[in-house]
């Protein structure tokens, strides 16, 4: 008996001694360097100019936040400021930038040494990197999302952030038309692009803020009314087409756009699909575009104020500030004005969805309107 | 036209059809062989394509079932088969697998009909495809023709559909293949020949949907009618289109309906021949006829001319002889010989000639003799008139000096006083027969026959109405303008006075005398008629004898005398009559004489003594 005894009592000794060793090693780790692909290409860090396209522009804020260098006119490294996570050691054009951990940071030293950032790797390519313990960090795709997740790759996800809505331009003739405008919003099955073109990740928008943020989001339908859609396109003078253009280096937005065409079609709507390969060209070669926003803030007057700002110069919408103090009512009859119009038709909510390596420890995904926490994360040590 | 000439053109003639029906024979046999191999070729063609089809069809109804036999689609199957199966994780899956079994149609279509995942229209996922649950025995039907909606719009699809089923849930798999230019780059076809696909997918023509192996036909508009036909009756056919006015542009299809499940026709498979080739070919053909027909004729126009002239010649040679015989040279002889018929003709007309101048040197020989004898016979009846009143005289004064001295003056101034007035009358005689044998060289020079004519009819004005005579009317209708000829006046007006005297003889109760001028062609037409008791066939015969008469007291030499003179000026005499009507005279006369040697003014008989008196043998008529 007491040898049983003392036999369980050392096979509990040595579990606890593993179990020990194992609590050691998820301490957070000094050293390593994190290797993080981006699809984006930056060719300028310069602080003072920001990208057109926006994921350039989303990448840039990313690498922006965890800087606290000086840089030269042209973006490059020019010395320590003394107080950042991080400063730039190399810069490759286009190609990659390398980050060196700020030994000097008031709040304590990150715990990587460096961070390499890859720039210009598409998303099946950064998925792969990520399978073969080629890179750390990565960002997904949400449609991407459940199969990494089923190949094996962890995956962070964050709220749903990222709006994507079809937004009609101004100034057009059918456009301006608010029997076509509500015709092809009521159209859209927004859970089908849910269910099979996001593979669930993601909800149905119907308003401009997420549920998450104010609450409001289930007051804003998101089912589908073909035959009404059909009946409100039936009073529409002439056989009339909407051309709907999305961004030709968008696939998300493509597939968003072909799916709306199909219920487009099935409603009866004449519409059409074109990629937009330079937006800025005049004239416009569409009536409406599938546009992605990102909120700008999880305060929901700052992230409605945000989305204001971009769509009002775009839909022609009323331009005018929320108060400062604007109480949840003002926000939400600002965003039904908006929503009512329908000159700004939200479709879905986007997650942002990160792909991380097997040896990156403490990530959280962050909240809106915050950067990449790459400060607080360590690397764990790989086994020899 | 000459014998030789219609022998000729009749040669030539019958040349030109036959070459020319030999070369459109051969040409037309040729056209037919080259249409026959074109037909045979281009029904290889589409044999080949039926074949080239079916074995694709074969090959998307393996690779549509290798799909449905796969692990994953059977995974598939079974998850879709579970309660509340979440399909959007499969929502993807047709483009990656259609990739790599190369379809370019490929739909997951759950049991309700519902698109699970499609790769010709992505979006389109969750939206009814209900043909597909429509019951069939997909295992049986094989491959099929289908108009595929696709995100770019409709297409032709090759298509075949594989089942799984697991429980009582069935998964769809309907691929297939594009049926377009890819398609066309596909097969392999022989230089000069095309195919063409008409996708017929609009209820209009529209010339987009008509492709070949690079894309939209050019001018594709221009089978829209061909492309009608066949919509109203899908069946092989073949036709031919030029796409230019020149003919090596000509290119021949044959149209193959394409047809769906139910029949409906989907497209039409052209298979095309450019007949550029055979354009050239039947050009070169033809050329070569032409040029056969060029020389068959060239040599053959030779041949004719050789052989026409050949054959012609011995008829030539008969004609000139027969010419000569009715010239007068009665001794022509033809030099033709053989045994042939011609050369047998020519013998005979040798030996007619021959016997024609025997004969006509006897029958000269014998009217010689006869008109001695008409001369003489003549002669003696003239002379013996004169000469019996000399005969008695000459007694009587024989009888008087023997028997009355006393009044042998008396009767030897009264006997010569009649001796010498028969001699005159002699002499008179004598005269008319000197006469006509001293007819004068015609002096010529510009006549007006009218103003001849007018003057006979002003000299004889007196005795149309002499008193105790019925009178005679003179109808002149003489033709203005008539021409001048060359003539001499005198003796046509002797002539002409001479057949007035005739008429005036022919009408002792009187009638009507007419006159008449005309010319033609140069020529200058006399006619003088008159309304007497006219002339029997036999007289008129024998009217232009010399010392032929039909009156009591007449020579016989002034018709003779009218017909010389008229011979002499180159013109020709005739007559025309009617016992109890009339007698016409007919005169033409040409512009200017023929140049011939002196005419011999008298008559085979030897003509009489010259007269002393120079008057024409007026009166002396038929």
């Amino acid at each position: 008996m007491k040898l049983r005894l003392c036999l369980f009592l050392a096979v509990i000794s040595i579990a606890l001694l593993h179990a020990g060793r194992g609590e050691t090693s998820r301490r957070p780790r000094y050293g390593g360097t994190l290797r993080v692909e981006i699809g984006a290409v930056l060719h300028s860090l310069d602080p003072a100019g920001a990208p057109a396209d926006p994921d350039e522009a989303a990448a840039k804020n990313e690498i922006d936040a965890l800087l606290y260098d000086q840089r030269n006119p042209d973006g490059t490294f020019a010395g320590v400021a003394g107080s950042g996570a991080f400063h730039i050691s190399e810069w490759e054009s286009g190609k990659h930038v390398m980050l060196a951990a700020n030994e000097n940071i008031r709040g304590g030293r990150a715990f990587v040494d460096s961070i390499d950032i890859q720039m210009g790797r598409p998303a099946k390519d950064r998925l792969l990197d990520l399978e073969g313990g080629k890179s750390d960090f990565a960002e997904v795709p949400p449609e991407e999302a459940r199969r990494a997740a089923d190949r094996g790759v962890r995956v962070s996800t964050s709220q749903p952030e990222d709006l994507v809505a079809i937004v009609f331009v101004g100034g057009r003739a059918i456009a301006d038309d608010a029997h076509a405008r509500e015709a092809l919003a009521r159209s859209i099955d927004r859970a089908a692009i849910v269910d099979f073109i996001l593979q669930k990740e993601g909800e149905p928008a119907g308003g401009l803020l997420p549920q998450w943020s104010n609450g409001t989001a289930f007051l804003f339908s998101t089912a589908a009314d073909a035959p009404a859609a059909k009946d409100l396109w039936s009073q529409i003078r002439g056989s009339p087409k909407i051309v709907l253009g999305y961004d030709s280096g968008d696939l998300l937005g493509q597939e968003i756009a072909e799916r709306t065409a199909v219920n487009a079609r099935d409603a009866g709507i004449g519409l059409d699909v074109a990629a937009i390969s330079n937006p800025s060209t005049s004239p416009l070669g569409y009536d409406a575009r599938v546009t992605r926003l990102r909120m700008a803030s999880s305060h929901p007057r700052e992230a409605l104020a945000g989305f204001q700002a971009v769509l009002a110069p775009m839909a022609g919408l009323d331009p005018s500030p929320l108060p400062a103090a604007a109480a949840a009512e003002q926000i939400y009859e600002r965003e039904r004005a908006i929503v009512s119009s329908y000159r700004v038709v939200p479709l879905v909510w986007l997650p942002r969805v990160y792909g991380l390596g097997p040896r990156v420890r403490d990530w959280k995904a962050p909240a809106a309107g915050e950067g990449w926490p790459f400060a607080d994360v360590w690397l764990e040590q790989e086994s020899q | 036209m000459t014998f030789r000439s219609k022998l000729f053109w009749i040669f030539t003639i019958a040349l030109l059809v036959s070459v020319g029906v030999i070369a459109a024979g051969v040409t037309v046999v040729a056209r037919r062989a080259f249409d026959e191999l074109n037909r045979q070729h281009s029904e290889a063609l589409v044999s080949q394509f039926e074949g080239e089809f079916q074995r694709r069809g074969q090959d998307v109804v393996h690779r549509v079932q290798g799909i449905a036999d796969a692990e994953g689609t059977v995974r598939m199957a079974i998850e879709l088969s579970r309660p509340k199966a979440d399909v959007s994780v499969y929502v993807n899956d047709a483009r990656g697998v259609s990739q790599s079994h190369q379809l370019d149609f490929l739909d997951f279509v759950a049991t309700d009909g519902a698109i699970i995942s499609s790769n010709e229209w992505p979006a389109r996922f969750g939206y009814k495809m209900d043909w597909l649950t429509q019951p069939q025995d997909w295992s049986s039907l094989g491959s099929f023709l289908m108009k595929v909606d696709t995100q770019d719009g409709p297409a032709l699809g090759l298509m075949a559909v594989s089942t799984v089923r697991v429980g009582d849930r069935d998964l769809f798999i309907a691929g297939g293949e594009r049926l377009g230019k890819e398609f066309l780059n596909s097969l392999v076809l022989p230089d000069g020949m095309r195919a063409l696909l008409y996708l017929d997918l609009d209820p209009d023509f529209q010339p987009t949907n008509l492709v070949d192996a690079s894309g939209p036909v050019v001018d594709g508009e221009r089978l829209a009618s061909f492309i009608a036909r066949e919509r109203q009756d899908p069946r092989k056919q073949a036709f031919e289109i030029s796409w230019t006015p020149n003919p090596l542009s000509t290119e021949a299809f044959h149209a193959l309906p394409l047809q769906g499940r139910q029949k409906e026709l989907l497209g039409v498979l052209l298979i095309g021949s450019s007949q550029q080739e055979v354009v050239k070919l039947e050009s070169r053909i033809r050329d070569l006829a032409l040029a056969v027909v060029a020389m068959g004729l060239f040599f053959g126009l030779l041949l004719s001319w050789w052989g026409t002239a050949r054959v012609t010649r011995p008829v030539r040679k008969l004609a000139e002889g027969a010419r000569a015989v009715s010239e007068g040279n009665w001794g022509a002889r033809v030099d033709v010989h053989g045994r042939h018929e011609i050369g047998q003709l020519a013998t005979a007309f040798n030996r007619m000639t021959t016997q024609l101048t025997q004969q006509r040197e006897q029958l000269v020989q014998a009217e010689r003799v006869a008109a001695w004898r008409e001369l003489a016979r003549r002669l003696a009846h003239e002379l013996k008139n004169p000469l019996f009143p000399l005969q008695t005289t000459v007694e009587n004064l024989q009888r008087a000096r023997e028997q009355s001295p006393e009044q042998f003056d008396e009767v030897f101034r009264e006997s010569t006083g009649i001796l010498l007035s028969e001699i005159e009358n002699l002499k008179k005689i004598v005269g008319r027969f000197s006469d006509f044998a001293k007819m004068p060289q015609p002096e010529l020079g510009p006549v007006n026959v009218n103003n001849v004519v007018r003057g006979v009819v002003k000299l004889f004005e007196a005795q149309f109405g002499a008193v105790g005579r019925p009178p005679i009317t003179p109808e002149l209708h003489l033709e203005d303008g008539l021409p001048t000829i060359q003539a001499d006046a005198t003796l046509l007006h002797r002539a002409i006075e001479n057949l007035v005297l005739n008429a005036m003889d022919a009408m002792p109760a009187g009638g009507v005398l007419m006159l008449r001028t005309a010319h033609q062609n140069g020529d200058v037409e006399l006619e003088i008629s008159d309304t007497g008791s006219g002339l029997t066939p036999e007289e008129c015969e024998r009217l232009f004898t010399p010392y032929y008469t039909t009156k009591q007291h007449g020579t016989g030499l002034g018709l003779a005398i009218v017909q010389s003179v008229v011979s002499d000026h180159g013109g020709r005499i005739s007559v025309e009559s009617e016992t109890g009507v009339g007698t016409s005279f007919h005169i033409r006369l040409p512009s200017r004489p023929p140049l011939r040697p002196a005419p011999s003014h008298s008559p085979d008989p030897p003509a009489p003594a010259p007269s002393e008196n120079p008057e024409p043998a007026a009166g002396e008529g038929a």
